[in-house]
């Protein structure tokens, strides 16, 4: 069946990989979007939360489909790692890079699984473990004070930034998406796009870390 | 030996089509009957097997190589000729055919060269249709260039990269033939002898290189695409492979061998710089379009190109060819080059090179341009002499290049042994004593694409063919002659290394003594103490020669010893040739048969013939036949380019 | 031109079966006019001489063309000159006393036969899947009958100009072929006689590739940084598109 064969060979597990990873960026952009709204004030984000948590359908759907997005795309992350590493780059017996920035490329897993480990903390921390009668917006003040708490975000913050500084571009790559006339702008979204979430998101631990109410 | 040229009968423009006609052919349901064996994957030899493949013959392809794409026929740079006359300048099959005839200097066979130039126009439609990509005018069509000697544009080209491009064309068509199954494709396999049944050609025995396994293969008939012997020469523009053994075996089992002294030097190839030196390198002749040809007027001169002014230049090829100037044919550039440099007037650290000028055309076309046209040749050249040509003069000297000399065929590209065909640099069909540039590709594409197989199924339907299969006792004897002659290669190699001498030392040795006394000018005092040294040669090789490890796996010092045994003694006919040869003709310069001017002076009464040589057993002087030559369509002239 | 001493640590393996091993040379008063395998045949004589086997090495044309030649050198294949093979690699590129390590190009797709010389007949085989039209000899339209546009010509020419040496397969971190395959589906894509069979031609060769051990293309451009045709990636990014197109709108099935 062609749908198999575009999913077991190798174009098609890269490209699996893309579409999920950029599920999971356009995820992110709707994320931070809504965390704006920590900085206008408590109230306000409390409120979000609430005005979110009352359509219980779109929440389970995205919840379900986050969930999907993330088995797959660390699932094929694995299997793709774990083929890989057959032939492995220290096959010879001096080691040259001769590329660019090969430390991104070369730890995609590493800061693959180091994101994965962050986000189970944060879901944990934020979504699954307060009981309903506590506030969402509390939860958080009350976490993101704590300066070691706020340290490991901002080390989840740097493997996302790390991540991306290869993925994004691999991504584009992967769908087909390279030409001369648009190249020179993907290089910069490269670089953009993960130090965007990289400034935002830090920017968010070290405002609660500063102006905690509690 | 008898040598029937076979041309067919009628005007030389019907010829082709009267042959196609009169021949006999295979049904399409019988050919899958009929076995081929091809040796050679190059232009010709590829072309010949996806082609014979295609029309559903069952076709063995045997390469040197570790795969069909890197035959050397993809180092050639310039391009590919065709009388398409998509210029409207002029040209035609017939333009085509005279100039190809003209530029051989009137040693070639009327009706091969014209069926050359009248199937030459399918070739480039052919190519194009596979995908290859000649360049192209910014309006689509296909672009052309003029190339040495020719005063219409008539060659496509893709960049510098022509026979690459051809090349990886017929590799694709095989390639489609061999995922068919029509073609069994055997790489990395040396042919060591080809086997007659008979009297026929039924097969071929080869050493797999991988395995050194001998390994014997049998069919209806045999194709040989093996290429040309310039490396007797030991420093020439031929890959590191291209050897003269399929031919030479070819030889000894009952070819004639035709011409074996018109060697063309090219005229624009990077100078020797040293003793380690492996190979030449040739820099494509393309770039005398743009480039001027001088040297200093002074002997001796140690002043940097740039500062000898104007007036102290000798632009000898302008001065002295006025209406061709620095696109003079390959000989002809190649000779004068020698005579500047014999004078003392040559440049660089040896004295043996000239200087090749673009200064004038950048200035006139500016730096982009040119540097479009020419820039990968430009690195090329600057990778390897650490000198960048839009700065300083390219420094340029003759090296061997191509063989016009091969296995002597019939116009059905048939040898002296029935069933045994030689196609493309490996026959002496259509070059003459000298080939035009951008005529390799055409003829070995030609006779792959085009020629060969008609003759096949000619062949084939002329004749009765007895059920051949390698058990046959003349198989089991070639192989028994094959592993013999390996195991006496091997001799002197018990007992250690010392005071033994390397294969490359012996073929060095016998390049020089080719180079000195059988190069660019030939007298008969020189030929006569070449033949001299020559048995000296052979036996210090087979004397001394140290070849390390065994017959039964990879071992690149024998592949190379067998190599140079048979340029030894393929070495001796091409100095007998030029001997025999009392005129000058083409490449070939006799020192002794010259105009007042130094031009090459041919002699028609005495010599217009193929010289053929028969070999007559081991020690044995080899005999000389001849085919003699008629002109019935063009009157042999006194080449004259000024 | 001077002369140079080096010390050569170089992979030697009697065949295929065998375990290989490192070992140390010294070649002394190389030309750093001489190319790398004219230092390496100068090795070989001295070699001989001692009647030590010879490195085997591949080898044929000399002038960067053929892809026959290929050595991981210092960790690089082809060395450290862009855009260059390693037979015109010069050693004036190296300094007298270095130490140079050379290996054979490796994947699981490239079984070393012998020291250097190596097995890349799966290259054919990916060819062999679809890397060409399906015109037979004769029978083929006028050269000029159908208008390329030089732009989109010189485009394919880009791609044409691999010389399948494999350094892409030997340098990239997971020994994918997508480079090679990507130049061959390009030039025809790119040209109006590749269209007939242009939605399976991508399908079938990645098949193929996927089939003889490659592995997977992870956008490293390692390939690109050492091809000595400066084949660009852009051809990868095509070959993916290609390949899109040609599954979710192929016809057969």
């Amino acid at each position: 069946m062609w749908f198999v064969r575009f999913l077991t060979s190798s174009i098609g597990k890269k490209m699996v990989m893309a579409v999920t990873g950029l599920c999971l960026i356009l995820f992110l952009c709707v994320h931070a979007a809504g965390n704006v709204t920590i900085f206008v004030g408590s109230a306000v984000f409390q409120g979000y939360a609430e005005n979110l948590h009352s359509h219980p359908v779109i929440v389970f759907i995205f919840r379900v489909g986050l969930l999907a997005l993330f088995l797959i795309h660390i699932g094929v992350g694995l299997l793709l790692w774990q083929e890989g590493r057959k032939e492995g780059k220290n096959r010879y017996v001096v080691n040259t890079w001769v590329s660019k920035n090969p430390y991104a490329m070369s730890t995609m897993p590493y800061t693959g699984l180091f994101i994965l480990f962050f986000v189970l903390i944060h879901v944990f921390g934020f979504a699954v473990a307060p009981t309903h009668d506590q506030m969402i917006s509390h939860v958080i003040d009350d976490a993101l004070s704590n300066f070691f708490y706020v340290l490991l975000y901002l080390a989840g913050f740097a493997a996302l930034f790390i991540h991306l500084s290869h993925g994004f571009w691999s991504m584009l790559q992967t769908v087909g998406i390279n030409h001369p006339r648009y190249n020179t702008l993907i290089a910069r979204a490269t670089w953009v796009v993960p130090g965007g979430f990289l400034c935002f998101f830090s920017l968010i631990a070290l405002y609660l870390l500063t102006t905690s109410t509690y | 030996m008898e040598l029937k040229s076979n041309v067919p009968e009628g005007p030389l423009e019907k010829k082709w089509d009267n042959y196609r006609f009169s021949s006999k052919l295979v049904n399409p349901a019988n050919r899958r009957k009929f076995s081929i064996i091809i040796v050679g994957t190059g232009l010709a030899g590829g072309a010949a097997a996806a082609t014979l493949a295609e029309q559903g013959y069952q076709v063995k392809s045997f390469c040197i190589q570790d795969t069909p794409r890197r035959a050397h026929s993809i180092a050639a740079q310039g391009g590919i000729n065709a009388a398409k006359n998509y210029q409207n300048d002029g040209d035609s099959i017939f333009r085509l055919f005279y100039d190809t005839i003209k530029g051989g200097d009137f040693r070639s066979r009327e009706a091969n060269v014209y069926r050359l130039a009248q199937v030459s126009n399918e070739i480039i439609d052919q190519c194009v249709a596979q995908g290859v990509p000649f360049a192209r005018e910014y309006g689509g069509t296909l672009a052309n260039r003029s190339f040495g000697g020719a005063q219409v544009s008539r060659t496509f080209y893709a960049r510098g990269q022509t026979g690459q491009q051809l090349l990886l064309g017929a590799y694709s068509a095989l390639s489609r033939q061999i995922k068919a199954g029509r073609v069994t494709m055997y790489t990395r396999r040396e042919m060591m002898d080809v086997v007659v049944v008979d009297g026929r050609a039924r097969g071929i025995t080869v050493r797999n290189i991988i395995t050194g396994e001998i390994e014997s293969h049998a069919a209806d008939l045999v194709i040989l695409g093996t290429g040309g012997y310039g490396n007797v020469y030991f420093l020439s523009t031929n890959a590191m492979a291209s050897n003269v053994t399929a031919a030479v075996r070819a030889y000894k089992k009952g070819a004639g061998f035709a011409n074996p002294c018109y060697v063309q030097i090219h005229p624009t190839c990077i100078p020797v710089h040293g003793d380690f030196q492996s190979k030449l390198t040739l820099m494509s002749e393309s770039l005398r379009n743009d480039g001027r040809v001088w040297v200093p007027k002074k002997k001796g001169e140690t002043r940097k190109a740039a500062d000898i002014p104007e007036n102290e230049r000798d632009y000898y090829l302008e001065n002295k060819y006025p209406s061709f100037g620095n696109l003079v044919p390959r000989d002809v550039a190649s000779r004068n080059a020698k005579e500047k440099c014999d004078e003392g007037q040559g440049v660089g650290p040896t004295g043996l090179a000239v200087y090749l000028d673009f200064a004038e055309a950048i200035q006139r076309d500016g730096a982009d341009v040119i540097f479009r046209k020419y820039g990968n040749l430009f690195q090329m050249y600057q990778k390897i002499v650490n000198v960048d040509p839009m700065k300083e003069p390219m420094m340029i000297y003759p090296a061997v290049h191509y063989t016009m000399g091969g296995l002597w065929v019939d116009y059905n590209l048939m040898t002296t042994i029935p069933g045994l065909f030689a196609i493309g640099e490996c026959n002496f069909s259509d070059h003459g004593a000298n080939r035009l540039g951008a005529s390799a590709l055409m003829q070995g594409l030609a006779d792959g694409y085009f020629v060969i197989a008609a003759c096949v199924a000619n062949y084939l339907g002329t004749n009765k063919f007895a059920k051949v299969d390698e058990t046959n006792e003349a198989f089991l004897s070639s192989r028994r002659e094959v592993e013999d002659r390996l195991q006496k290669l091997l001799k002197n190699s018990t007992g250690g290394s010392a005071g033994k001498c390397t294969v490359d030392e012996i073929h060095k040795e016998l390049g020089k003594l080719m180079w000195d006394y059988c190069g660019m000018a030939r007298n008969k005092e020189g030929l006569e103490h070449a033949l001299k040294e020559l048995p000296g040669i052979r036996q210090k090789f087979w004397d001394k020669v140290y070849i390390p490890g065994s017959t039964k796996d990879i071992n690149q010092s024998l592949e190379r010893a067998g190599r140079v045994a048979d340029f030894i003694d393929f070495a001796e006919i091409v100095v007998r040739d030029a001997l025999a040869r009392g005129e000058s003709c083409g490449c070939h310069l006799r020192e002794e048969s010259q105009t007042e001017e130094n031009e090459a002076l041919r002699d028609d009464a005495n010599y217009s013939h193929v010289a053929v040589w028969e070999y007559t057993g081991e020690g044995s002087e080899p005999k000389l036949n001849i085919e003699p030559l008629t002109f019935e369509n063009v009157t042999p002239s006194q080449r004259s380019y000024k | 031109m001077s002369e140079i001493n080096l010390t050569l640590k170089i992979w030697r393996q009697p065949n295929a079966e065998a375990e290989g091993k490192v070992e140390t040379y010294s070649v002394e008063n190389i030309s750093t006019d001489s190319s790398f395998l004219e230092m390496l045949d100068v090795l070989n004589e001295k070699l001989t001489h001692e009647g030590v086997d010879p490195v085997a090495f591949d080898h044929d044309c000399r002038e960067g063309i053929c892809g026959m030649c290929g050595a991981v050198v210092n960790g690089v294949a082809h060395g450290p000159e862009k855009e260059t093979t390693l037979c015109q690699l010069h050693m004036r590129h190296f300094k007298n006393g270095d130490t140079i390590v050379i290996e054979p190009f490796r994947s699981r797709a490239f079984p070393i036969y012998k020291d250097l010389m190596i097995d890349r007949s799966a290259f054919d085989r990916i060819i062999q899947a679809g890397g060409y039209t399906n015109v037979n000899t004769g029978g083929t339209p006028d050269a000029n009958s159908v208008r390329i546009s030089s732009q989109q010509l010189e485009l394919a020419m880009d791609a044409a100009a691999c010389i399948g040496c494999g350094a892409c397969v030997a340098s990239c971190p997971n020994g994918s072929a997508m480079l090679f395959t990507s130049a061959k589906v390009s030039q025809l894509a790119l040209l109006p006689q590749g269209q007939v069979e242009r939605k399976e031609r991508a399908q079938a060769m990645v098949q193929c590739m996927d089939g003889e051990g490659f592995g997977h293309c992870t956008n490293t451009k390692e390939c690109e940084a050492v091809c000595p045709k400066g084949i660009s990636i852009s051809n990868i990014a095509r070959l993916n598109r290609e390949f899109l197109k040609g599954i979710f709108t192929g016809r057969d099935d």
